[in-house]
């Protein structure tokens, strides 16, 4: 089945389609994707990954046309941007 | 006899040409739709009072919309609706917006908070992201519609116009008059 796989900062951003055997999970469409080598700051037991939005385990199975994502902590912290927002009103 | 037997001869060959060519050549959907929806510029930005490219496309097939109600498709737009519908050309509509050159939507890492809520209205899924987790455009994939700006509750999303380069530029469509 055809699933893709993404990753994106400010200055580049991947979107690669990937061809998985039923029944993979999200760890396999990752490493098939080659993405680990290609963004090497990637360590798949830190990071947080999801499907469209929606945060999942590493061994989620996939349906056909999942969009795999990996992604990146804030740098702004929520409360934080909160409180000065509050302030300056 | 042999003149009828020839002509129910011929009459069961023609039914059977006929009933194969409805199969054969069987056209799904309306074609005209299609057509349209192809000239549409493809941003689902809703600018034209449907909820995208396609039910405008159904809306204008149909004669229920008119044709100057897509923004980002511009005069040549309007101009190219009005040849493949062969009804009179008319300016665009701007009470429904102006023809602005392509940009995408380029998010302030410093000020996302994760909030998810541009994920939500994004309608070509071109935000990467997931609650309290950093939000980025997929540039290839935005079509520059606007829709996530009004969302954001930190106003971290800006509008960045398209270079031309090399890898940007496109044909102009076809047809289309330019000044």
């Amino acid at each position: 089945m055809k699933v893709e796989v993404g990753y994106a900062k400010p200055e580049v951003q991947v979107i690669l389609p990937v061809e998985v055997p039923a029944g993979a999970t999200a760890e396999i469409a990752i490493r098939a994707s080659g993405l680990l080598s290609r963004f090497l700051e990637i360590d798949l037991a830190a990071v947080k990954i999801g499907i469209f939005g929606k945060p999942c385990a590493l061994d989620q199975v996939l349906r056909p046309g999942d969009r795999v994502e990996i992604y990146r902590p804030l740098i702004a912290d929520p409360k934080e941007a909160r409180r000065s927002r509050a302030l300056k009103k | 006899m042999l003149a009828l037997l020839a002509v129910c001869l011929l009459f069961a060959l023609f039914g059977l040409l006929l009933s194969y060519a409805s199969r054969r050549f069987k056209v799904e959907g309306d074609p005209l739709v299609d057509k349209i929806d192809a000239m549409l510029p493809q941003t689902q930005c809703g600018q034209c009072g449907y909820p995208g490219c396609r039910p405008y496309a159904v809306a204008l097939a149909r004669g229920e919309a008119d044709i100057n109600q897509c923004p980002p498709g511009g005069e040549d737009g309007v101009k190219n609706l009005a040849e493949l519908l062969g009804v009179e050309s008319k300016p665009l509509d701007t009470a429904r917006g102006t023809e602005k050159p392509k940009a995408v939507a380029v998010i302030d890492e410093a000020a996302c908070i994760g909030c998810t809520l541009c994920l939500q209205t994004c309608p070509v899924d071109a935000i990467l992201g997931a609650s309290k987790f950093m939000h980025t455009v997929i540039a290839a994939e935005c079509t520059g519609c606007e829709l996530c700006l009004a969302p954001c509750p930190v106003d971290c999303i800006r509008m960045a116009p398209v270079r031309e380069t090399a890898a940007t530029w496109r044909w102009p469509e076809p047809g289309a008059v330019r000044p």
